[in-house]
């Protein structure tokens, strides 16, 4: 497989060549164009070796979200017996990052960031804890580990921050991070900050490892939009 | 005329340059800045054809109505254009014989040399809301299409299947179908890919990198309902 990452940073879209019978699974919606000799399937997200309940939650989870508006967590996987060329694009503007996985790598990635996948990357859905779903934040992390490519899209730029000890990240600027790194979501400060600071909630690493970071936020997009809008 | 393309691609403004006595037509709400020996004239429909294209154009094409008519009088003059959404602009060359099939909000602005005339596809989302409706380019001359997103310029010869919210325009030696993206109705739901064009042929289709209705979906799913 192949992969060209262009017209980054603002409008950046992944062109993928498949070798005959490769794969790539892509979040629901993202395809620009492919090639007629590729077949797309469709399928839910919920884990290679997910148990029936576990499908059940998923699909569950999947229309919830659909009716919501958010991610679907339904997946397309694109094959063929030829190969061929498929692009794909997330909905805002903003990068691609390309992040390799291996046994010794795996990484958390905010739901709304997934992209594409390839080899045997697995992807199972983790809620940042209650507070995070409280909070109205929906801070869900899809945890993707196997071995293969996984392309991980942004709002905005991305920024690779190594962590070395502890660092604190807006909820909503998170893109992903290594699983190395342990995490907990958190307000700022007491609930007079929480309601006052405009941080609402953040997420605190510790340990080493690299933390995603994305220049914008779609929250604070959808909180200047949303005075503006008319009754 | 011609047209200048500044800030490519995220900011792009167009800039129309014409000698005396010469017209450019251009989308209502398109214009930035003007010299002061343009005179304008809003007109309904694209410039000929009367109230019935106008109409057309308006319900069918998902375009204004009006369109303005920018004329140099007496000197040259300039007209600066700018499309609603971040992205870049292109020009493409009219020669006469192929006409250009342009996804309706794609559209600028062209000379009086072009004729613009809706194509209805007959073809509506079922769950989507999509739907298809192209203006057909004709003529001699440049037409300026703006994208949401980077342009890409892509030469087909053989078969390729489009999301149509990344389409642009394409020119008229592709032939082509709209389908849903998968074999049934559920999977093509729920696969997020709503209708497809299948295209095949030989000539040019430019796609834009962001599709306006998915970016529509994803911020406007999370702003509170209307009428709150």
């Amino acid at each position: 497989m192949q992969h060209q990452i262009e017209h980054g940073p603002a409008f950046a879209w992944l062109k993928v060549q498949l070798a005959p019978g490769e794969r790539i699974q892509a979040e629901a919606g993202a395809m620009v164009r492919r090639t007629s000799q590729l077949t797309m399937d469709t399928r839910l997200n919920a884990g290679r070796g997910a148990g029936f309940f576990v499908k059940i939650w998923a699909i569950f989870v999947a229309f919830a979200r659909k009716l919501l508006g958010g991610e679907t967590l339904f997946v397309n996987e694109f094959h063929g017996p030829q190969g061929g060329e498929v692009v794909l694009a997330p909905s805002l503007s903003g990068q691609i990052s390309h992040q390799l996985l291996s046994s010794g790598r795996r990484l958390f990635v905010q739901s709304g960031s997934y992209l594409a996948s390839t080899g045997t990357v697995d992807t199972r859905v983790r809620w940042g804890g209650l507070r995070a779903m409280f909070g109205g934040e929906g801070l869900i992390l899809l945890e993707c580990s196997g071995d293969g490519d996984l392309f991980v899209n942004s709002y905005g730029g991305i920024v690779a921050m190594p962590i070395d000890g502890r660092f604190v990240v807006d909820t909503g600027h998170i893109v992903a991070f290594d699983g190395t790194l342990d995490f907990r979501v958190k307000s700022v400060g007491g609930v007079k900050s929480f309601l006052f600071s405009g941080e609402g909630l953040v997420c605190e690493f510790s340990g080493q490892g690299t933390v995603y970071i994305q220049s914008r936020n779609m929250k604070a997009l959808v909180g200047w939009l949303t005075p503006l809008l008319r009754g | 005329m011609y047209y200048e393309i500044l800030y490519k691609p995220t900011h792009s403004l167009a800039i129309a340059h014409l000698a005396a006595g010469e017209s450019v037509r251009a989308e209502a709400s398109a214009m930035v800045g003007m010299t002061h020996n343009i005179g304008v004239q809003t007109q309904g429909a694209a410039g000929s054809g009367g109230l019935f294209k106008g109409l057309k154009r308006a319900f069918l094409g998902g375009e204004s109505f009006f369109t303005n008519l920018f004329t140099a009088q007496g000197a040259a003059g300039q007209v600066s254009l700018a499309p609603q959404l971040c992205g870049d602009m292109i020009v493409h060359q009219l020669d006469g014989h192929h006409q250009l099939f342009i996804q309706g909000s794609s559209y600028v602005s062209a000379p009086d040399t072009v004729q613009l005339d809706t194509q209805f596809q007959g073809f509506k989302g079922f769950f989507t809301g999509e739907s298809l409706f192209f203006l057909a380019a004709s003529g001699q001359g440049p037409v300026l299409l703006n994208a949401f997103g980077a342009i890409e310029a892509l030469d087909v010869n053989g078969e390729l299947i489009i999301d149509t919210g990344h389409l642009v325009a394409f020119t008229s030696g592709i032939h082509y179908e709209v389908s849903k993206a998968a074999e049934g109705w559920i999977s093509s739901y729920l696969s997020g890919e709503g209708l497809v064009l299948r295209v095949y042929g030989q000539g040019r289709v430019y796609l834009q990198t962001r599709n306006p209705s998915e970016y529509g979906r994803s911020v406007g799913s999370k702003l509170p309902p209307r009428g709150n």
